[in-house]
């Protein structure tokens, strides 16, 4: 058994583990919660160091710590997993922010077994998705996801939960079962018949264009609403909204991610016909996603709804960098989700830590807790600053790649992007001025800083942004040899981008 | 004489339908649970002679020009029969509103039924699939209006009579036209018989064929019978109703529209495709409406037979072979659905709100009961999922993209509404913290069908190996 099922697995054995606690021993069940992810973290980080990014000059994907096992002879289907520059980022990402996150749901008191029982299914799914690189494998992870998520918006969410938590779950199914189709059609076009995605990925020049342009369609619905693109972002603000706050953080920070790891791994890679003739509404949907996700946010005076919509406006950079089809702009798109992961996290744990002491989130409700919490004032300015794109921080450098790379490519688009970023940093300023400056409101006078607990999950994140933003080459050196090799893939495609 | 040895199961089967029957007037109705256990001993038996006759190919199979015993009715047969047996036991800790007064017969009908349809599933003869169907469906209509004081009962029972010998007239219609064109109703003799194109009345003696085994399979629009049927009838019977003679009736139309109908000569693919994706569309968008558990199922079931017509559709080995798995998937998670239906039924009826916090009451219970659900609207890793894989599968590989599309558009309705049964059980406070019983027999059986449908979900390889191995014909013998 190889490093990478270790990180899979853990948090499964954790949740079987679990089982057999009784519900009252809610501190053992924590404890049991906490110690899988954590051991899937530091499997992480083992897998991590074994790992060789390899250099540019690479000729072909460098896939390492592989493990195939023979599993469904009948359809050829391995079990079979890997990483390269493009997952192993994620990877650490996934199991870093449960971690994290599984921290901060010590606090939570409501059927506290089913809670962690759920949670750790959920990071498998996450963690598999990343480390899958046969697409039935690939597939059976990502529906993995979609039942723990139901339950855990749907039990521990906010009012409106039951709704949020069967919207998200068909939303997204809606999306998948096109991506099961396209996942069909490949196979049977390519021959001998094969799931492996590696080796899909040298069968894409004896497809037609059309067929191709058909299955990336089936295929971009099921990544198009899990990133979420627009139009299809519409359950994202609401269940992030009506989800508990550890699971707003892995729905943005993680579940976001899904979705634009396979456009870069599926449908580029495997569909580049079909991306290429799919790239001019691509960019439009990335600026649709910058600038429409950003005055959505400015418009909001919930905090937590403000922050969904500024996940949206943020994957919509990442599009962009995607779109650039360039080692530049892949390596921003790369950098971007884990630095939104990082960033939004980080942000969403902050809307929490308030919430659980006022109950709400009114942006209009408080004033002057600068002076009252200035611990909470400190670290959340820092998340805002490095949302918004403060040089120095790293939301910086990876959006700043991300208009570097399509700038070369679509002018026009990255011109008219830009003023996302105003935008953002508006409603972020505007944020902070209503809540932390201004005259002190009384009413909050019984109001603690952050406790023990909540500094353990969140100070780790705001680190990660002051050390990527002044050190972002210790991320990009993992990734860039691969996402050299990756968009150098298609030379005969692509040729106005260039 | 020796093809008359390859029924040996059905003919052992009949007698102890007999004995069953004979010892229930001999009891007056007394000791019921005994005759039960009777019954459930003469299916055993039975399926241990199938297994024999898997085992020894060359004593037990053969073609004759009345019916063919070839792998594939044989796993139609185990099917049947084993869904019949799992019944049996379901019946054992079913709670009726009233004691039912002839349990020897009931379990003699059922075991009556289970004779009809593995020689349903073995005919090749028109006039042998009408007696065989007939006997399934007489069985079956004294089962569903076996409670005799729940007007529910009689009525579901009163529908299914009438619907049901309305749709035999139409079949019995149908052979004798078919009889006309071709000059004969055994089938194997066919193809020698037809020679050229198709004429319109034979044409015709299909569509009404079709018609007739529409209504047992539940194909809209042919389905109006099934909800108060289903409703009515006493639970454990409903369970059976859904999955047996809808499997029987699926590979009796496998049989003759796929292979003794030669596609050359009458090609009803388009007609069937759109049938199919009637099937699940009607049966999904109506289900989302139902408050009734049964009811829901019901429409659930409408729909799982839509599913398995994509395999019936395509015809090719692998939409054979994902017919097929779909059916052993369908078996194991509708009948473990029931069992938990029976379960909490027993205690608080059958309307969505005797769900309320059953995860409170009996974890395990509901969770099981959510993996049957998870299975039914095919989410991985679920042997439904392994099923509907296959079929779309099939539909891919033999280019019938619309089919597939509606399936999986279909698959994500029914989550909306096996989603609610999960809200009820997961999401709602239970009225009593008060667990709901649960017997040795409905135990092993929702033991047994659970780790079916995981099983088939992650492991599929040895099931994939089985089903390619029996989704063949015996070739027909040559004429003299």
């Amino acid at each position: 058994m190889g490093i990478l099922s270790v990180v899979i697995f853990s948090p499964l054995i954790a949740a079987i583990a679990l089982l057999f606690l009784p519900k009252e021993k809610t501190s053992w069940i924590r404890g049991v919660g906490v110690a899988g992810t954590a051991v899937s973290c530091i499997a992480s980080v083992f897998a991590f160091l074994a790992f060789d990014p390899g250099t540019t000059q690479m000729t072909s994907l460098s896939i390492q710590l592989t493990e195939k096992l023979v599993w469904i002879p009948t359809f050829n289907i391995h079990y079979y997993l890997g990483v390269d520059g493009l997952s192993l980022p994620l990877v650490i990402l996934t199991t870093f922010l449960c971690l994290l996150a599984a921290i901060y749901s010590c606090g939570i008191e409501l059927r506290v077994k089913e809670f962690f029982f759920w949670y750790l299914i959920l990071e498998v799914g996450m963690v598999g998705v990343f480390c899958a690189l046969d697409l039935f494998l690939f597939y059976m992870f990502w529906e993995i996801t979609l039942v723990p998520m139901y339950f855990l918006i749907g039990v521990w969410g906010g009012p409106k939960k039951e709704y949020a938590a069967i919207k998200f779950f068909l939303f997204t199914l809606f999306g998948s079962v096109f991506m099961l189709l396209g996942i069909l059609a490949v196979y049977f076009a390519s021959e001998p018949n094969s799931f492996d995605m590696i080796e899909l990925m040298r069968y894409s020049g004896t497809w037609s264009r059309e067929f191709q342009i058909i299955v990336f369609l089936g295929f971009y619905l099921g990544f198009a609403i899990k990133v979420p693109a627009f139009p299809f972002h519409t359950w994202l603000p609401l269940a992030h909204v009506e989800a508990p706050t550890p699971v707003s953080v892995i729905l943005a920070a993680v579940l976001l991610k899904m979705g634009t790891y396979g456009l870069l791994r599926v449908s580029y890679g495997i569909l580049p016909l079909g991306f290429e003739w799919f790239l001019p509404a691509f960019v439009l949907i990335a600026f649709i996603n910058i600038v429409y996700g950003a005055l959505c946010a400015m418009a909001q005076t919930d905090m937590k709804k403000m922050v969904a919509y500024s996940s949206i406006n943020h994957m919509g950079y990442c599009m962009l960098g995607i779109a650039a089809v360039s080692a530049t702009g892949f390596n921003g798109a790369m950098l971007q989700m884990i630095n939104h992961g990082i960033i939004t996290g980080a942000l969403f744990m902050f809307v929490g830590v308030i919430y659980d002491r006022a109950h709400t989130r009114d942006i209009g409700a408080f004033g002057g807790l600068g002076a009252k919490l200035p611990v909470y004032a400190a670290l959340m300015s820092l998340a805002c600053f490095a949302s918004l794109g403060l040089p120095g921080l790293s939301g910086f450098v990876s959006e700043f790649l991300c208009f570097l790379g399509a700038f070369k490519a679509w002018k026009l688009y990255t011109i008219l992007s830009v003023s996302g970023l105003l935008v953002t940093a508006a409603f972020f300023l505007r944020m902070l001025q209503k809540v932390f400056l201004g005259p002190f409101n009384e009413k909050w006078a019984g109001l603690r800083d952050m406790n023990a607990r909540e500094l353990i999950s969140v100070v780790p994140l705001c680190v990660l942004m002051v050390l990527f933003g002044v050190w972002p080459s210790f991320l990009i050196d993992i990734m860039n040899p691969t996402m050299t090799v990756f968009a150098g893939m298609f030379p005969g495609l692509f040729q106005g981008l260039r | 004489m020796q093809n008359l040895l390859t029924l040996a199961p059905e003919m052992g089967l009949t007698v102890l339908a007999f004995l069953v029957l004979m010892a229930d007037v001999v009891m007056k109705g007394r000791s019921g649970r005994t005759l039960i256990y009777l019954a459930i001993v003469a299916a055993g038996l039975g399926l241990g002679l199938l297994a024999l006759a898997y085992n020894d190919p060359a004593h037990y199979q053969g073609v004759g020009t009345l019916w063919a015993v070839d792998p594939l009715s044989l796993f139609f047969k185990v099917l049947t029969l084993g869904a019949t047996l799992i019944v049996l036991v379901l019946t054992l800790e079913y709670r009726p509103p009233e004691e039912h007064a002839h349990p020897g017969s009931y379990a003699a009908l059922l075991l009556f039924a289970a004779v009809g349809m593995m020689l349903l599933v073995s005919a090749t003869d028109l006039l042998l699939i009408f007696l065989a169907l007939e006997l399934v469906s007489l069985s079956s209509f004294i089962l569903v209006g076996f409670e005799r004081g729940n007007k529910k009962s009689t009525e579901g029972a009163i529908k299914y009579y009438l619907i049901g010998a309305f749709s035999s007239a139409i079949l019995v219609y149908g052979i004798s036209l078919f009889y006309g064109a071709a000059g004969t109703t055994r089938l194997v003799d066919l193809p020698q018989m037809l020679g050229g194109g198709a004429q319109p009345m034979f044409v015709l003696a299909c569509l009404l064929i079709t018609v007739g085994f529409g209504f047992k399979i539940s194909m809209v629009p042919f389905h109006l019978w099934v909800p108060d049927a289903y409703e009515g009838a006493p639970a454990p019977i409903t369970a059976f109703l859904s999955v047996a003679p809808k499997i029987a009736g699926l590979a009796v139309m496998l049989r003759v529209f796929t292979f003794l109908v030669p596609h050359a000569s009458l090609d009803l693919t388009a007609l069937f495709s759109v049938l199919a994706i009637l099937t699940m569309t009607v049966g999904n968008l109506t289900a989302i409406f139902q408050n009734d558990v049964k009811r829901l199922l019901a429409y659930s079931s409408i729909a799982q037979a839509g599913y398995l017509l994509i395999g019936f559709v395509t015809g090719d080995t692998l939409g054979r072979e994902g017919l097929l798995l779909y059916s052993l998937a369908y078996l194991f998670m509708n009948i473990g659905a029931f069992a938990v239906v029976i379960v909490v039924g027993n205690e608080e009826g059958y309307s969505l709100e005797a769900y309320d916090g059953l995860g409170r009451r009996n974890f395990g219970l509901a969770l099981v009961m959510f993996l049957f659900l998870l299975s039914l609207a095919g989410i991985p890793p679920m042997a439904g999922f392994i099923g509907k894989f296959y079929l779309f599968a099939a539909a891919i590989k033999g280019k019938f993209y619309w089919l597939a599309v509606f399936g999986v558009l279909n698959s994500v309705v029914s989550v909306y509404y096996y989603m609610r049964i999960a809200y009820h059980m997961f999401f709602r406070e239970p009225r009593t913290l008060e667990p709901a019983p649960v017997g040795p027999a409905l135990f092993s059986t929702l033991a047994l069908t659970t780790i079916a449908v995981l099983l088939i979900g992650l492991y599929p390889e040895p099931f994939l190996g089985a089903v390619a191995l029996s989704a063949q014909f015996l070739p027909l013998p040559p004429l003299p």
